[in-house]
């Protein structure tokens, strides 16, 4: 069993989470709400990563951002870290994936508390950031845990990105679900079955309290109506 | 209503766990090399930490793959390619430092399920016949685009003659340890792979191996080639002065593999 | 005085009125006629493309300046058309939700106080899933209310309740603003509810104020065809312009020569319509003692007889009038009095107070 690549795995859900669920909050919210006519446009935008095979979506943010890539060079030139081949670079391939298992359930959420509830609110006197406390978060928070529970188990799981982005660099990409593939690489069905199964056990683990959580809210709001 | 608070508190302390876990990983040179010298490369460098306490980081991949991600700034410090052409290519860009080292020479083996090939001196020959047959439904290779012992594989079946009828059967791995994955696990009639490999996952006892001359495939060296990249440090320079070694080219051999030709 | 001015594209919006503060004023109109977008924008939940709008002279937008005060920085409650409640929280919890300005410890008690005074202070744990309809309503108004706004603001309050619910409500609604001396802006398409409760009224059409004033003057008379039709007056009639003198004016209705006491003093432009209330149109019998008095008297054939519940709508067609008809209201016991059917003969009285001129 390889914790460093566990651990590694841990750490690429947990930043991926931390940064993308603002992201997909504010993004998921203004596209509910918005009437630009280009809605279905970026709708379809975000939704691109659910239809590209994740070695696309490696492949081009290799072009794009590798060291030899003008923007690679850049960033090289301003923060001294490499895009490629690099834990940062596989977390910012990480959030490109999951955009959309962080907007669009979140998306959806927020369509659903009406226009006349913000209209009620703001003459209750409530501030537009009270609005959202009080009123929004409420009904869509749902919404938004369904989004944080796909995006862990999508990137805990995530192989194709993470290999083309991040190599195979033991203790700086080498991920669960690469150290898997490694050992089957290297003819150790053992180890990679082992690893592959904890894997599964984990990833069940957290969807299932997650949905869990969402359940009790379900039950317990039928039961009032 | 008060739910959605400690929904957000949990997240984030979940998500901060990691970064106080488990301490960093030993930070040995990244050394990249083709999948088809696994077995050895490991022995090699557990003799070598045994020998001088240093240790490396291997990364294994097809030889082609590897060059391109040297190319596109993957941080190795040193590259064992599976021939020569890869690592030509690199030097040509610019990639990399010094001279490179040819440290062993290839082996490519025919394997096939017992009874299936005509016991030949010339299995290419044997092999011929039994596409023709029919009898072979899968005969595997690794890519040729991109896995040096791929494009020797091809050579051989082109100059043999059977490269048309062999691609109608043919299914490749995306590398050489794929390739013999492959023929371990799958069905598989016949497969090409690096002689290293496939002793370490045994084939012979599964069927029956055979290692073919380098005159089988003209115009594809399979002079394993190493180089030193731009990032190497001393470390690196150490581990590839002792690849050069007595030691190593031992452990090479007993893996399969020839001497480094020296023309 | 709240001062209503805006102009917009879409919605399409040119009015420009005002209401003086302390009454219960409604907006009238046909659906799509713009009243609930007049009311957003006093509100402050939109931004029309022109706009002037102030209370008691304090300017809460102003396009000439670009000064638009946010919905929840005026001193507004505002209840919608299906209340808007929040689904998640109590009754009470609702109504707390408009007390951000009282410390916490103070909000609950005084939500509570809020329920009581439009009598539901029983429900205050109720979820709204759990809610009637009235009761919905009524927990929407405490919340408007709790502020304790200067002007009240209420989009069809009553038309998603029952007809009883509804005449409830209707006299609460007076109860409370008489209390609370706020100023009230209604919005409805019901001229019945508009009539009963209302001291002001502004009728529109297609975005545009078609007339507007106290509501007894209205109702009694329209200035103009368009205002006539939208208070469903039946009676609408061509006439020509004779002349006028100190008693009022004189118009040819067909063969007819008809007396109205108020209206101007020379010939308008245009053609001249008059109108008078069904309610004002009199059976006379034939031996009516002072018939004078009782104002023109012309002959008129029943076409048609009615029976609607608590009055008979009557049409006729009047003696040389061209062929037009008229529609009289009458009391059920009147009409048996008169002992008449369809097809009878009989005599109708317009006296020249209750006749109307119309400008088309």
């Amino acid at each position: 069993m390889d914790w460093n690549a566990f651990n590694l795995s841990l750490q690429l859900a947990a930043w991926t989470l931390a940064l993308l669920l603002p992201i997909g909050v504010v993004t998921g919210r203004w596209l509910a709400k918005t009437q630009t006519r280009a809605r279905p446009w970026l709708q379809a935008f975000f939704a691109l990563p659910l239809v590209l095979p994740p070695t696309v979506v490696g492949y081009y943010l290799l072009i794009f951002t590798g060291t030899r890539s003008p923007l690679g060079e850049l960033i090289m030139s301003w923060f001294g870290v490499s895009l490629v081949f690099s834990f940062p670079g596989l977390v910012v391939a990480s959030i490109l994936v999951n955009l959309p298992f962080a907007i669009l359930p979140v998306q959806r959420a927020f369509e659903v508390v009406s226009s006349e509830l913000y209209d009620a609110a703001a003459c209750c006197g409530m501030t537009p950031w009270q609005t959202f406390t009080r009123v929004e978060m409420p009904l869509a928070w749902p919404g938004v845990l369904s989004a944080a529970v796909l995006t862990l188990g999508h990137t805990l799981g995530e192989f194709g990105v993470v290999l083309m982005v991040g190599g195979n660099i033991p203790g700086e990409t080498r991920t669960l679900s690469i150290a898997i593939f490694d050992r089957v690489q290297a003819f150790d069905p053992l180890a990679a079955g082992q690893m592959a199964g904890f894997l599964l056990l984990i990833s069940l683990v957290t969807v299932a309290l997650g949905y869990g959580v969402l359940e009790r809210r379900e039950r317990r709001r039928r039961r009032s109506t | 209503m008060r739910n959605w608070r400690t929904c957000i508190a949990v997240l984030f302390f979940w998500s901060t766990v990691p970064f106080y876990a488990v301490p960093a990983f030993a930070n040995g040179p990244l050394i990249a090399a083709a999948a088809s010298i696994r077995p050895a490369l490991e022995e090699l460098s557990a003799r070598y930490n045994q020998v001088t306490g240093q240790s490396v980081r291997l990364v294994f991949g097809s030889s082609g793959t590897l060059a391109n991600q040297i190319a596109n700034g993957a941080p190795y410090a040193l590259f064992l390619s599976a021939n020569t052409a890869y690592v030509q290519w690199l030097v040509d860009l610019g990639f990399t430092q010094g001279v490179p080292v040819t440290y062993a020479s290839g082996v490519l083996a025919l394997y096939s399920r017992p009874g299936l090939l005509v016991q030949t001196e010339n299995p290419l020959l044997a092999l011929g016949y039994a596409l023709e047959g029919g009898t072979i439904k899968r005969l595997v290779i690794a890519n040729p685009e991109y896995a040096p012992y791929g494009s020797a594989a091809r050579a051989a079946l082109e100059h043999a003659g059977t490269w048309a009828q062999a691609k109608q059967v043919l299914l490749v791995g995306a590398n050489a340890g794929q390739a013999v994955q492959y023929a371990l696990e799958g069905d598989v009639d016949v497969a090409f792979v690096p002689m290293p490999l496939a002793r370490l996952a045994e084939l012979q006892k599964t069927g029956h191996l055979q290692a073919l001359p380098s005159e089988a495939f003209p115009n594809v060296e399979l002079d394993q080639q190493m180089v030193l990249l731009r990032g190497a440090d001393q470390k690196t320079r150490e581990f590839f002065a002792y690849l050069q070694s007595i030691d190593s080219r031992e452990i090479f051999s007993r893996h399969g593999l020839g001497a480094p030709q020296v023309n | 005085m709240l001062s209503i001015r805006i102009e917009n594209n879409t919605p399409a919006l040119k009015v420009d009125f005002g209401l003086p503060m302390g009454t219960l004023s409604a907006i009238v109109g046909p659906s799509g006629s713009g009243k609930t977008s007049v009311l957003r924008a006093v509100a402050g939940l939109l931004a029309p493309s022109h706009s002037l709008i102030s209370f008691d002279n304090d300017v809460w937008a102003d396009t000439e300046t670009r000064y638009f005060r946010p919905a929840y920085q005026r001193p507004l409650g505002f209840v919608t058309q299906s209340f808007g409640l929040f689904p998640h929280l109590t009754a009470t919890e609702n109504v707390s939700a408009a007390l951000n300005h009282l410390p916490r410890r103070e909000r609950g008690v005084e939500a509570q106080r809020f329920l009581e005074l439009v009598g539901i202070g029983g429900l205050a744990d109720r979820q709204p899933s759990e809610l009637s309809g009235g009761q919905s309503q009524r927990v929407a108004m405490a919340r408007a209310l709790a502020r304790k706004p200067r002007l009240l603001l209420l989009d069809e309050p009553f038309s998603a309740l029952d007809h009883s619910t509804r005449k409830r409500l209707r006299v609460e609604l007076k109860r409370l603003q008489d209390a609370l001396a706020m100023t009230v802006l209604f919005v409805t398409h019901d001229l019945d509810e508009a009539a009963e409760l209302s001291q002001n009224m502004v009728l529109l059409r297609r975005g545009q104020v078609v007339q507007q004033g106290p509501t007894r003057e209205l109702l009694r008379r329209p200035s103009t065809v368009e205002a006539a039709r939208l208070m469903n007056f039946a009676n609408l009639a061509k006439a020509e312009w004779v002349g006028s003198d100190a008693s009022g004016i004189t118009l040819r209705w067909g063969d007819v020569l008809l007396n109205a006491e108020i209206g101007p003093k020379s010939p308008p432009e245009g053609q001249i319509y008059w109108t008078i209330r069904t309610s004002d149109v009199f059976l006379v019998k034939d031996d009516h003692p002072n018939e004078s008095s009782l104002g023109t008297i012309l002959s008129a054939d029943i076409t048609e007889i009615i029976e609607m519940g608590s009055s008979v709508l009557v049409s006729v067609i009047v003696a040389r009038s061209g062929g037009e008809s008229l529609r009289l209201r009458l009391r059920p016991g009147a009409l048996h009095r008169h002992n008449v059917s369809k097809g009878s003969r009989i005599r109708i009285a317009l006296h020249a107070q209750s006749l109307v001129l119309l400008q088309s």
